[in-house]
């Protein structure tokens, strides 16, 4: 009898310490993506109700040439910046590992201070920068291409161009990780691996590479997740041109949304993105579980 | 207990005694900045020391969507402003979303105003079935700017030092060559590597040719496929010729102008405070002069659009009695004083303020005021006007297109494309 008592009372305790953020999570995450998911099925504007019209939101999106054009142009996007981001920041986590004290601190703060920093002041720096006119960096880029070019109204510069911004607007976050990893593997084990006559290279290849991979795949699947959700500085930089050729999907869902009043439209390609990002996240990170065990 | 008694006796007090001073405080929203917020603050400032009764809040927020997607929510929900501006362009869009309230006849009697009153254009834009749902404020246009001192000794200027034999693209043309051969760097300038400049030189152009963007539901349909195509390629030709610049930037097409490194410049009409200020303190350096767009293409037509003022639908709260009055006081007030709204260029869309002396004596106002007969408004579809599809298209194909990406017909395709969809 006592010890129903004491579990009834434990479960109490526990539902109590957890009902903030079920309450939390249903209002501002749950709820809304319900009514997303059903406000797809309808034709509502952005604000009120609509009339049931089933699937044919699903169907309209199939046949929208744009919708097709953004969906390549996240898969685009992911594969300019999910491995070469996770890539620089491993080399630069490396780098940094091997100073000391005050220049590692300051180092480390270097590379993270531009995480600290807004998306419009970030974007306003590059813009700037690369600036057709005044620009300090177009002689860099007419070095390169033999004349200026105006990078994020240029359909083969744009999408790169706003890779590199994201990579190193974001990276800071990552170093930060990997970082946090390379201090987890125990000094032993290299200090072992010297003794048996282990070159610097095999030391990394034995040592540290397996015992980062876990790291490693949570960086690559949050990157995955973070980039398929690319919005702001495409909407900053260049809007979707030219040519459609930096459009993407949370783009088309806040154009549709919010200029042209399609409620119901807008929450089916955001829900086609919610979807999408939850397979293929999931799938990444499973295999790259695999690739450990293995 | 006793604390909470005094305090709400206290409450009670100062609610019973409000009606007293029967003060009416009307909530506006506009998004005009630079120049323009400076000049709406100050008829807002004078509004209020005139009338004691009523007293204006304006908030002024960002223009473009984030303006209308707030008012979109705030009217949803019961929390939007009492009066607010609207572009006559952005009205379509509006109307489907059922945020303007209808303004009475009955409402511009309080006012002291009839439609009449205005010119057609705006007020036709305002109109949808015969019902009026916004009260134009002014019609601002496309100009055409220019440098006198760099056009002295060409066949372009008259005796008098103003704009003269421009009647036709091969003049505006040999104009630019004639420019550039004497060393102007950019002979034209305009916004050529944003949305709005370029989709306003665009229709503007289009229009000129007699050409629609949108007939009977369709973009660009039969022949003005082809008118459109022409249009972009003349922006083409002068961008290849070096007489535009290559992907201006809108305060870099006009620093161009203003830093006498253009002959002529296509922008709107609220530049001109910029010139007439940099005269004033003698930054300028040189003559200059504004004109309605010459009928370059046959016929007479410039881009424009008209700021409004406009009340929003809020449902049971949609405001209504005292408070109804207080916001058509507050317009009639405007209107009759828009001569301080000329000021920022703008040509008052009520008429008695464009005929009177005092705007008469307003150069350049008074000289491309003309254009008030010529103003070709964006088509009324929810896919035009500002901060829409079409401006994105401008953005996304038009401004590319100029840059020699691609060919005006294979443009106009691809506007086709993106736009026609989006039409239902």
């Amino acid at each position: 009898m006592a010890m129903i008592e004491n579990r009834k009372k434990k479960s109490l305790i526990a539902l109590t310490m957890v009902a903030p953020f079920i309450v939390v999570f249903s209002t501002f995450f749950l709820y809304p993506m319900i009514e997303m998911i059903r406000m797809s099925f309808t034709d509502a504007p952005l604000v009120g109700e609509g009339n049931w019209v089933g699937v044919d939101n699903y169907i309209r999106l199939i046949g929208d040439r744009l919708f097709v054009t953004s969906l390549k142009n996240n898969g685009y996007f992911v594969l300019l910046t999910v491995v070469p981001t996770t890539v620089i920041a491993l080399l630069i986590a490396l780098a940094v590992s091997r100073l000391k004290g005050v220049a590692q601190t300051l180092a480390l703060s270097l590379f993270f201070l531009p995480y600290v920093l807004p998306v419009s002041v970030v974007t306003e720096i590059w813009a700037w920068m690369l600036d057709l006119q005044f620009g300090i960096l177009q002689p860099l880029i007419a070095l390169v291409s033999g004349k200026p070019v105006a990078v994020f109204k240029n359909p083969y510069w744009v999408m790169p161009m706003v890779a590199l911004v994201t990579i190193w607007w974001t990276n800071g976050f990552n170093v930060l990780l990997f970082i946090a990893g390379l201090r987890n593997i125990p000094q032993e084990l290299y200090e072992a691996a010297a003794l048996d006559g282990a070159t610097r290279f095999q030391r990394f290849r034995r040592v540290t590479w397996p015992l980062l991979w876990p790291v490693t795949a949570l960086v690559l699947t949050l990157q995955l997740i973070l980039q398929l959700k690319i919005f702001d500085q495409i909407y900053l930089l260049s809007g979707g041109g030219p040519f459609n050729s930096s459009y993407v999907l949370l783009l088309k869902v806040y154009r549709e949304a919010f200029q042209m009043n399609h409620g119901g439209y807008a929450s089916a390609v955001a829900t086609v993105l919610f979807m999408l990002i939850a397979v293929v996240s999931v799938l990444q990170y499973q295999l790259l579980r695999i690739r450990r065990g293995a | 207990m006793r604390l909470f008694k005094t305090l709400l006796l206290g409450t009670a007090l100062t609610l019973g005694a409000m009606p007293a001073l029967a003060k009416e405080t009307v909530i506006w929203w506009d998004f005009l900045s630079g120049g323009d917020g400076v000049r709406m603050k100050a008829l807002i400032d004078g509004f209020n020391k005139e009338h004691p009764d009523i007293q204006i809040q304006g908030t002024t927020l960002e223009w473009g969507v984030p303006f209308y997607t707030k008012v979109r929510t705030a009217s949803a929900v019961g929390e939007g402003p009492d009066v607010m501006t609207y572009h006559l362009s952005r009205a379509p869009l509006g109307l489907e979303e059922n945020v303007l309230s209808e303004i009475t006849n009955e409402d511009l009697a309080t006012a002291e105003l009839k439609r009449s009153d205005f010119f057609e254009a705006p007020i036709d834009a305002a109109t949808k079935d015969g019902k009026l749902y916004a009260v134009p404020f002014d019609i601002h246009a496309l100009i055409l700017y220019y440098n006198a001192d760099l056009l002295e000794g060409s066949p372009y200027l008259d005796a008098n030092g103003k704009l003269t034999g421009i009647n036709s693209i091969e003049d505006f043309d040999a104009a630019l060559a004639w420019a550039k051969e004497k060393g102007v760097e950019t002979p034209v300038t305009y916004q050529t590597g944003g949305e709005g400049g370029v989709w306003r030189v665009f229709y503007t152009l289009l229009s000129q040719q007699g050409g629609e963007f949108v007939t009977n539901g369709e973009v660009l349909s039969g022949d003005n496929a082809e008118k459109a195509a022409k249009a972009i390629d003349i922006m083409s030709k002068w961008r290849e010729n070096g007489w535009a610049p290559e992907q201006a930037e809108y305060e870099a097409s006009v620093a161009l102008f203003s830093a006498g490194k253009s002959a002529f410049q296509l922008n709107g009409v609220w530049e001109v405070p910029t010139f007439k200020d940099l005269e004033k303190s003698g930054k300028l350096g040189f003559k200059w002069g504004a004109v309605e767009v010459p009928a370059l293409l046959g016929k007479r037509a410039t881009w424009a659009d008209s700021h409004a003022f406009a009340i929003p639908n809020e449902g049971d709260k949609t405001i209504s009695g005292e408070k109804r009055a207080a916001v058509m006081t507050v317009i009639g007030w405007m209107e009759k004083h828009a001569i301080g709204w000329a000021d920022a260029g703008h040509i008052p869309a009520y008429k008695a303020v464009t005929t009177s002396d005092e705007y008469k004596a307003m150069e350049p106002n008074a000289t491309y005021a003309s254009l008030a007969e010529a103003a070709v408004f964006d088509p009324k579809t929810t896919i035009t006007g500002v901060a829409s599809p079409a401006y994105d298209a401008a953005l996304n194909i038009i401004a590319p297109a100029i840059q020699g990406y691609m060919s005006g017909a294979d443009a106009v395709e691809q506007i086709k494309a993106d736009l026609q969809d989006k039409l239902q």
